[in-house]
C-alpha cells in the first residue's frame, strides 16, 4: 500500500496536469508497479485523500484527483 | 418482507428537529405576494408566468417573499439568495449563456461525490449567490418519507441553504440548490448524525440507486425492489462515494417489465422484474371483462364511453408477438413467445397476472444523449433468480463488468459506449455468457457475434492463411 502511495504522489506532484483522472493515476502507477490492482490503487488514493494529501476536483460529471496545494486549490 | 436495517435506526424525535414555526413559514398573505417586487429586473423570466403550465419563476418568487420577512437570526446565507439567482437568470436570458461557473474542489471531507460546486461569474453584482453549490441527498427507497422528515429536510435547506430544492432530480435524488462552502460540513453533519441521511452520487461514482415502488404498492412486482435497492447501495458505499470509475454509473430496479422507473432507457445496468413460468390466468375473471361486469384498465380512461370491452380488438391483436387467442371462450397464451409487454396484464389486471418463479432481467447500457445520442439499454441476461443477499448477482455480473469498464473504458466513456465500441460478444466474454440468437439483429450487422474456434464443437481445420491467399482483406 504505502509503496502504491507514494508512486500517486511523485504522478501527482510531477504531472503536466494538475488534475487528474483516476485512469492516468493508475496508469503511472502500473508504470512503476506493473502488479497494482484496481482496487488497491484506489484504496491507496482514498487514504491520500483522508490524509489530506490528494483532493477531489468535481465538475458534477465527473471527477479528477489532484494534489492538495498544486494547480486551483481554493474555492475558486 | 419486512424491513430490516443494516444498523440499528434511532427514532427521530421531529419536534426537536424543526427549526420553523408554521407562521414563520406562512409568513405572507397572498395579497402581499401580488404587490411583490424582486429587488432586480426580471421581466423577461415574469413572462414564463404567463404560459399554460405552473412556473418554477412563481415558485421563485413565493420562496423571495418569505426569506425577506423571516428574522435576520433565521438563516444562515444571506436572505435575498433567490432574488440575485432571478436576477442572474434574467441576465442569462438577455445575453444567451449562462453566468454560472461549475465545478471546483468543494465537497465534504472523504466525499467524492454528493456536493457539486458552483459559482456566479457576476459575484460582484449577485454577492448572495457568488456560492451556489448544489448538495444531492439518497432519496428513501422508492421516495417514501414521512412528512415531518420532509418538513426536517425542508427547514435544514432554509436555515442553511437558499431554501430551493428539486423534488427530485432525474437520477431520483432530493437536490438542495444553493449555498456556500462554510454550509457544507455542517449541514452533512446534520443529515448524517441527525437525520440519519446520506448524501447521493455525483462526478465518476455509482449514482444514487433508485427503484419504482415495488412490492411496498405493486401486486405486479416480481421482485423486492426496495430491499435490493437498499442492498446494493449500502454494498456499494465505497463505489458511491469514493470515485474511480471512468464516468457517471447508475442502477434502477423495475418490480416489473412496466417499468415505471425508466430503468430501460436511463440506467447502464437495469433490473427488471420478470417470471420464466406462465402468466397466471382466472378464466372466470376474462369472461367478466368480456361480459362487461369489470372495467378494464382498473378503470383508468372512464371520462370518455370507449364502447363495449373487446378483448379481440384491445388486447389479443394488440399481442405484439400475436401469442393469444381464444379458444371455446377461454384466454390461452403460448407464454414462450411472449416478450412480457405487459399490455393484457395491464389492460385485465383481475384477469392476468405475472407468473410465480419470478427474478430478474439484467440489460445493460442505456443513457440519455452525451455522446453518442441516447440509448436504450441491451437485453444480456433474460432471467436470474434474484434472492438477498444477491450474490449471484454481486459476484457474477456487477463486480466482472465493473472490472473490465474500469480496466477498458476510456476517461467519460459510458458503459453503453464501451460495449458499442468494443462490441456485444466481449460483454457477453466478460460477463461469462453464451450468445442468443435474439441478441443479433441481422447478420453482418452490429451487434454481431463471431465464433471463435472453442466455441464450435470440433474447431475447424480452415487454415486463414490459405484463405487470405484467395481473398484480400
Amino acid at each position: 500500500m504505502e509503496d502504491i502511495k507514494k508512486a500517486i504522489l511523485d504522478f501527482a506532484e510531477n504531472s503536466k496536469k494538475t488534475k487528474f483522472y483516476f485512469s492516468d493515476m493508475e496508469k503511472a502507477v502500473h508504470k512503476v508497479l506493473p502488479d497494482a490492482k484496481t482496487r488497491m490503487i484506489k484504496k491507496a488514493a482514498t487514504a491520500l485523500i483522508n490524509e489530506e494529501k490528494l483532493i477531489y476536483f468535481s465538475t458534477g460529471s465527473s471527477t479528477m484527483y489532484g494534489l492538495k496545494g498544486r494547480g486551483q486549490t481554493e474555492d475558486h | 418482507m419486512a424491513f430490516e436495517p443494516r444498523e440499528d435506526q434511532k427514532e427521530l424525535k421531529y419536534d426537536e428537529l424543526r427549526i420553523y414555526s408554521d407562521e414563520e413559514l406562512n409568513n405572507y398573505t397572498e395579497e402581499e405576494l401580488k404587490n411583490f417586487k424582486v429587488k432586480h429586473d426580471i421581466s423577461m423570466l415574469e413572462d414564463l408566468e404567463s404560459g399554460p403550465w405552473p412556473s418554477f419563476i412563481a415558485d421563485a418568487k413565493r420562496g423571495a417573499l418569505h426569506r425577506r420577512k423571516l428574522a435576520d437570526d433565521r438563516m444562515l446565507i444571506e436572505r435575498d439568495v433567490i432574488e440575485d439567482m432571478l436576477g442572474q437568470l434574467q441576465i442569462s436570458f438577455k445575453d444567451g449563456e449562462t453566468h454560472w461557473k461549475h465545478g471546483g474542489i468543494v465537497g465534504v471531507f472523504g466525499y467524492g461525490g454528493g456536493v457539486i460546486g458552483r459559482y456566479s461569474d457576476l459575484p460582484d453584482k449577485f454577492p448572495s449567490i457568488a456560492h451556489f453549490h448544489t448538495m444531492r441527498v439518497n432519496q428513501p427507497a422508492s421516495k417514501f418519507y414521512h412528512t415531518d422528515y420532509l418538513r426536517s429536510l425542508c427547514d435544514l435547506w432554509e436555515y442553511r441553504g437558499s431554501g430551493m430544492m428539486n423534488m427530485h432530480g432525474s437520477t431520483g435524488d432530493i437536490i438542495f440548490l444553493g449555498t456556500f462552502t462554510e454550509q457544507l460540513e455542517p449541514i452533512f453533519y446534520d443529515l448524517t448524525h441527525i437525520l440519519q441521511q446520506d448524501l447521493g452520487g455525483s462526478g465518476s461514482n455509482l449514482r444514487t440507486p433508485s427503484c419504482c415502488i415495488g412490492r411496498a404498492r405493486c401486486e405486479w412486482s416480481c421482485i423486492d425492489t426496495q430491499d435490493m435497492c437498499y442492498e446494493l447501495t449500502h454494498y456499494y458505499q465505497d463505489e458511491l462515494h469514493r470515485p474511480a470509475f471512468p464516468y457517471k454509473f447508475k442502477f434502477k430496479f423495475d418490480g416489473c417489465p412496466n417499468c415505471c422507473v425508466a430503468s430501460i432507457a436511463r440506467a447502464d445496468m437495469s433490473y427488471i422484474g420478470t417470471w420464466r413460468d406462465e402468466i397466471r390466468i382466472d378464466q372466470e375473471a376474462v369472461k367478466a371483462y368480456m361480459g362487461g361486469e369489470i372495467a378494464p384498465n382498473g378503470g383508468a380512461h372512464k371520462g370518455r364511453d370507449w364502447g363495449p370491452f373487446d378483448i379481440q380488438k384491445e388486447v389479443i391483436d394488440l399481442c405484439p408477438t400475436k401469442c393469444m387467442w381464444l379458444e371455446d371462450g377461454k384466454l390461452m397464451i403460448d407464454n414462450k413467445e411472449c416478450t412480457r409487454c405487459m399490455h393484457c396484464i395491464n389492460v385485465m389486471p383481475r384477469a392476468l397476472r405475472p407468473g410465480e418463479d419470478t427474478g430478474v432481467s439484467i440489460l445493460f447500457g442505456a443513457k440519455a444523449p452525451i455522446l453518442e445520442g441516447a440509448q436504450m439499454s441491451l437485453l444480456t441476461i433474460p432471467f436470474m433468480k434474484c434472492e438477498p443477499p444477491y450474490d449471484n448477482i454481486k459476484e457474477n455480473v456487477i463486480e466482472p463488468l465493473w472490472d473490465w469498464w474500469m480496466e477498458e473504458g476510456k476517461n467519460r466513456e459510458r458503459l453503453g459506449e464501451l460495449i458499442q465500441r468494443q462490441g456485444v460478444s466481449k460483454l457477453l466474454e466478460v460477463l461469462n455468457i453464451p450468445p442468443m440468437p435474439q441478441m443479433v439483429k441481422e447478420p453482418r450487422s452490429n451487434p454481431y457475434i463471431f465464433w471463435k474456434e472453442e466455441d464450435v464443437p470440433g474447431g475447424w481445420k480452415r487454415k486463414i492463411e490459405d484463405y487470405r491467399a484467395r481473398h484480400a482483406r
